[in-house]
């Protein structure tokens, strides 16, 4: 029974649920210790995910989907920069605007382009980056722990890695680059940083479109990896989560991959529990709504308190 | 030849000259100490220097060269660093990453963290400025953080150094350790402007001593020339314009009691050091003293909006040591902020909703909650009318008032509460003449109806003309007490800044500076 | 900034509400535009495309009908949105309230089966703005007393709130068919169609009164604006409201208490989105299901924004929001201009009133710290 559903699939789901979470959780990691708060994750995905369909669908390579939903990510967010960084508007305000616009804005260019609404056709995903097999000596104690590594470590797309690598890479840069050092301070003291004559509007800037970039990549994963096929409003509270993996990551990548592992683990457990309806009577709604659940818990400072930048939401003024 | 020359700097604000044509020079290895009282001027000077704010009008000069000032980065480019008396250190960091900020060492946009740690470390010993490299900032003391600001500044490759009220944040201890760094780096050839209001801190440290008053330099002088006494008379040295017209204080039952009284302030710093005093009805008890010495923690404890950590405060034998605002207005307390505009006022509120802020639920405002127009209506055209608020309509926002009507309406509000208690925070900041007079008559009629008055003020005229007691607070405790009749400004002056026994003195008791101890005794 | 040395705060000064609903009224006139220049790049005619978009809202007593049911939740989630921006608190979670209220309301309506509607239907509405207020308090205290930020903490409660809901009505509330979604309110426990108040033989004589799906809970709207309206005006409830929002210093320097008043405001906001729920469940579905709302809450957002806060403002407001989600499908079928481009407009005149408050901010040139929490 228990063998049932802790396999190897359940962790390797985990990883795959994981992902477009990271992503966008890392870039509301990038985006909040620059000072800018992101609220507009969610919207900023959705473009993703539909700019990378619709561009797969127009060329025929997934891989150009890709750079397509990073480039309408960044552009995405441009606006966001511009009206919080600039015009020093209200940062909720504008990326609630912003997930409204994104909502608008896929469900208006799929019927105008596609002539209906709710799904497009499928596409051509993106292919597993190994291919072994599967069961290969599977009666061995060798083959069990091969075919578990197999699953688990090898049967991935190629952005599932990739979120791996760019959480250990920011966190690297986040401690050890001039990027990184500024970016920390940004957020905690801009007046600080601008007095030792760093740009806070461009350090913002390139922040906020980073964060652009990482939820458009994430919105990349979703449709060209994962469902193979936009969705209106298939993000569906994604980059919500991504938000609280943020803040229950302490604001930083490795803290936010590793909470969104967890929020993917309790996905996918959610999702393999419900074969299991008969026997195990957890309603899935349960594990759906842990993520917030635990986020809450953390921001009440039950578990230690989660506190973000200094300056984060606040419009920076010079002189 | 001097190292940095200002002339005939000039900056305007709306309302007042902040800088009138200052002049000064700075030579290779002198400590020039700006002297003044609060808003003479010291600070906007130095804010020019470091491109912080753009004058008006003069010149800077940069070894003997012309520049104009832009930015910070440009100030730094040049030599010129700058501590500010609020830090520009980011707490969660640690020390180097602070200092090398906007300066890393590194390749490719990796940052060195050997070679910065290592310079940093450099610095540290060549001034014997002992800091742990990666300590984090929010577990520094804060004199460590100067000591960092200080660093950094050095590291950006500072030859002029210019502390901003370096000691108003320190304990005795660090001063004297302060004095000793600041020393030291003049010794290796750099060049500070220290400013303050403290006069044993200038006669201590000073080669240089520039006094301003009212935005001009009214004096220049040095330490062997002058003493505490003569700074006092140049600082403050001006003839009391104002006179009212008052009688002999009534003295009744006590009213206020504040008995031993400990009070922190926000970063959990005692900063009321165990002070008491009795005020009774139909007095005026001022409290005169430097601004940033107790008295705003001291007064917000009395109105409610902070807890004293020991000692009580009664009223009328009441118990309103816990009391929180609420509570104080209605025990009989009324408060005219020191800042009316963040504290005083709801700037978007009109003054009909501004008269009411703290009777609000009170009759004639508000019975069980619903409130009455017509009755908040007519009272606010009666205070408009008794406190002569020059406005159309009692329907006119706040946010359109000049500085003197504001400060009627807050004084309307809270003398026309008819409290036991008027404590009244810095009255007359910011007004002019005619307002000033009119805060003034206000208090004084408070007065002769019996009521007691507590007034804080570092306007020495204001303690002169207005209170018939006189207690001088300094570092958090009262240091002396004067009945009118005995105190003249300079005597108070003295006391304000430190004359009387302070940190210094504190520290050095064994080893007494001969500077510091001159006219001790008086 | 002396052009205006006598700003008046209230009464009938004109030139003052014609300075206050210009900006509201040219965001929206800015969004139209550029929504019809999209439409117009996109090879739609825009004129079609808006008249369609009126017939289909106020065309007829049943295109206006649907106009009414539609700003019915709109009305009050943006009242309680309003109610919490007016103490500077941003309820972005009313949505998930209104779930809470929606859900309260359904479940007691079930249980309340066989009692007269006078019973019913105040006891459901009270116990929706309850389960709104009470959905609404764990943040309130959470930020009253640590400062967690209410936009990400009612932000999860919304999420909290709907998979609560979505398991209700696959579990213990189901109802014994195959789709998800609880039994059908009892009769008395549903709000009327407003052409039901009327006999048939009124209505053929009068049919504009024929307001199709329309139903009474636009007069629990408009009197929750109302009533709001007055609170905010005429109570000290109202007063201390605002002028924590407006100057917190000042407000505690007047023996308010910052804190208690956030967590009051929040609950007030909670319970307003609560109602929102109850109304959408009594008088449009009759019964709860976990797609029961159409992001009114959200929407709230905009209407508030765009209200300027002002309750009664909200109601205009409203009915714009409401008109063009109802207007949409037939602009869709006459024109054939997706009904997303409605979703379109709505961002932009968020940007765009958002970006006034930045103009009026610079005029002002006054920088006012206010603090993130207060403690």
């Amino acid at each position: 029974m228990l063998g049932d559903i802790i396999t190897p699939d359940l962790f390797a789901s985990a990883f795959r649920m994981a992902t477009p979470l990271a992503l966008a959780a890392i870039g509301g990691t990038i985006c909040e210790r620059s000072g800018v708060v992101n609220i507009a994750l969610e919207g900023i995905m959705l473009v993703g995910a539909f700019a990378g369909v619709a561009v797969t669908l127009a060329f025929g390579s997934p891989w150009l989907g890709v750079v397509a939903a990073v480039l309408a990510g960044v552009a995405i967010a441009a606006i966001h920069a511009f009206t919080s960084i600039n015009l020093r508007s209200d940062q909720v305000v504008s990326g609630t605007a912003i997930n409204i616009l994104a909502l608008g804005l896929t469900g208006f260019l799929m019927e105008i382009m596609y002539g209906h609404p709710g799904t497009t056709e499928a596409i051509i995903t993106i292919k597993p980056v190994f291919r072994f097999a599967t069961e290969r000596g599977s009666g061995t104690f060798f083959g069990v722990i091969w075919n578990w590594f197999n699953t688990i470590v090898l049967s991935h797309t190629p952005i599932v890695y990739g979120a791996i690598i760019i959480a250990v890479v920011a966190q690297w840069a986040m401690y050890n680059t001039r990027w990184g050092l500024h970016l920390r301070a940004l957020g905690e003291h801009p007046r600080a940083v601008d007095t030792v004559g760093v740009s806070v509007v461009r350090g913002r800037w390139i922040a906020v479109l980073m964060s652009g970039a990482l939820a458009g990549l994430a919105g990349a994963n979703l449709t060209l990896e994962q469902v193979g096929s936009f969705t209106e409003n298939m993000t569906n509270g994604r980059g919500f989560i991504a938000l609280a993996a943020n803040i229950f990551g302490r604001w930083t990548p490795v803290g936010s991959y590793s909470a969104s592992l967890l929020f993917g683990f309790f996905d996918a457990l959610q999702i393999k529990l419900q074969i299991f309806r008969g026997e195990i009577n957890i309603p899935p709604q349960f594990f759906l709504m842990m993520p917030y659940v635990l986020t809450v818990v953390v921001l009440a400072g039950v578990v230690g308190r989660a506190v973000g930048p200094a300056a984060v939401g606040k419009p920076y003024k010079k002189g | 030849m001097p190292l940095l020359e200002l002339r005939e700097i000039t900056k305007a604000f709306p309302g007042v000259l902040a800088n009138d044509r200052v002049s000064m020079k700075l030579d290779k290895g002198e400590i020039v100490a700006l002297l003044g009282e609060n808003g003479a001027g010291k600070s906007t000077l130095m804010n020019v220097v470091y491109g912080l704010l753009t004058a008006d009008d003069g010149e800077i000069l940069v070894d003997e060269k012309h520049v104009k000032i832009k930015s910070p980065r440009h100030a730094i480019d040049l030599g010129i660093g700058m501590v500010h008396q609020h830090f520009m250190l980011v707490e969660p960091l640690t020390v180097t990453e602070n200092i090398v900020l906007g300066r890393e060492p590194g390749r490719f946009g990796v940052i060195d963290f050997a070679t910065a740690r290592q310079r940093v470390r450099e610095i540290s010993d060549r001034y014997s400025l002992k800091v742990d490299p990666d300590a984090k900032i929010i577990d520094l003391s804060v004199g460590m953080q100067q000591r960092v600001e200080i660093l950094k500044a050095l590291y950006q490759g500072a030859r002029v150094l210019i502390l901003d009220e370096p000691t108003a944040v320190l304990t005795p201890q660090e001063v004297t350790e302060l004095f000793r760094v600041v020393r030291s780096l003049v010794d290796e050839g750099l060049s500070a402007v220290f400013i303050t209001h403290k006069l044993e801190e200038v006669i201590a440290i000073a080669d240089r001593i520039l006094v301003m008053r009212d935005g001009a330099v009214v004096g220049e002088t040095t330490p062997s020339a002058t003493d505490e006494i003569g700074l006092a008379r140049m600082m403050v040295g001006r003839d009391v314009v104002l006179s009212v017209e008052k009688g002999v204080s009534q003295c009744g039952d006590v009213v206020l009691s504040v008995n031993d009284v400990h009070i922190e302030d926000d970063r959990s710093l005692e900063a009321v050091k165990g002070v008491s005093f009795a005020i009774c009805g139909g007095e005026i008890l001022a409290i005169a003293g430097v601004d940033g010495n107790g008295q705003r923690e001291l007064v917000e404890s009395i109105v409610g909006l902070r807890r004293p950590t020991r000692g009580t405060i009664e009223l009328k034998g009441n118990d309103i040591t816990r009391a929180n605002a609420r509570a104080s207005i209605e025990a009989g307390v009324s408060h005219i902020p020191e800042d009316r505009q963040r504290r005083g006022l709801v700037l978007e509120f009109n003054i009909a909703e501004n008269i009411i802020l703290g009777d609000h639920r009170e009759p004639p405002a508000a019975d069980h909650g619903i409130m009455h127009p017509k009755a908040i209506a007519e009272l606010a055209r009666k205070r408009i009318a008794d406190y002569d608020i020059r406005t159309p309509s009692e329907r006119v926002l706040a946010d359109s008032l000049s500085g003197g009507n504001q400060q009627k309406v807050v004084v309307a509000r809270e003398i026309g509460r008819n409290p036991e208690l008027l404590v009244a925070a810095q009255p007359t900041r910011g007004l002019d003449v005619g307002a000033i007079e009119f805060v003034h008559t206000q208090i004084i009629r408070e007065r002769d109806s019996g009521k007691a008055v507590l007034l804080v003020t570092f306007e020495l005229e204001e303690v002169l003309s207005l209170a018939d007691r006189i207690l001088v607070i300094y570092e958090g405790r009262i240091v002396k007490e004067f009945a009118v009749a005995d105190a003249d400004a300079e005597t108070l002056g003295y006391f304000m800044t430190g004359g009387g026994g302070s940190k210094l003195a504190e520290e050095q008791e064994s080893k007494p500076v001969e500077s510091s101890v001159a006219g001790g005794d008086k | 900034m002396n052009t205006s040395k006598a700003k008046s705060s209230e009464g009938l000064d004109w030139i003052a509400i014609t300075q206050k609903i210009g900006t509201p009224v040219a965001s929206v006139i800015l969004a139209i535009l550029i929504g019809s220049f999209i439409m117009w790049v996109s090879g739609y005619n825009p004129v079609a495309a808006f008249s369609a978009l009126y017939q289909g809202s106020f065309g007829s007593p049943k295109a206006f009908g649907d106009t009414l049911l539609r700003s019915t939740p709109l009305i009050l989630a943006g009242l309680g949105l309003a109610y919490g921006f007016k103490a500077n608190l941003f309820n972005i979670g009313a949505e998930g309230q209104l779930f809470m209220g929606g859900l309260a309301a359904a479940a007691l309506g079930l249980a309340l089966a066989g009692q007269p509607w006078y019973l019913a239907i105040p006891l459901l509405l009270i116990a929706a703005m309850l389960a709104g207020a009470a959905w609404a308090f764990i943040p309130a205290i959470l930020k009253a007393r640590i400062g967690a930020h209410e936009v990400i903490t009612t932000m999860m409660f919304t999420y909290i709130a709907r998979y609560v809901v979505s398991w209700l009505v696959v579990g213990p509330l189901k109802d014994p068919g195959q789709i998800p979604q609880t039994r059908l309110l009892p009769v008395e426990s549903q709000l009327p169609r407003i052409q039901s108040l009327f006999s048939d033989a009124t209505l053929q004589a009068m049919p504009f009164l024929k307001f199709g799906r329309a139903h009474m809970g636009i007069l629990v709207a408009l009197i929750a604006a109302v009533v709001l309206w007055l609170v905010l005006k005429y109570t000290t409830l109202g007063y201390e409201n605002r002028a924590v929002g407006f100057n917190p210093f000042a407000a505690e320097t007047g023996g308010i208490s910052v804190q208690w008043t956030t967590v009051k405001s929040l609950c007030i906001s909670g319970a307003l989105a609560g109602l929102a729920g109850a109304v959408e469940v009594m008088g449009v579905h009759h019964r709860l299901f976990d797609q029961f709302s159409s992001g009114f809450g959200f929407t709230g957002i905009a209407v508030a924004l765009l209200a300027k806060n002002h309750p009664l403002a909200v109601i205009p407001a409203a009915l714009l929001f409401g008109a063009m989600s109802a207007g949409a499908g037939t602009m869709q079928l006459v024109a054939d201009v997706p009904q997303k481009i409605i979703l379109i407009v709505q961002a932009l005149v968020i940007f765009f009133v958002a970006a006034e408050g930045i103009i009026t901010y610079f005029l002002k040139q006054r920088q006012k710290e206010v603090p993130s929490h207060v403690g």
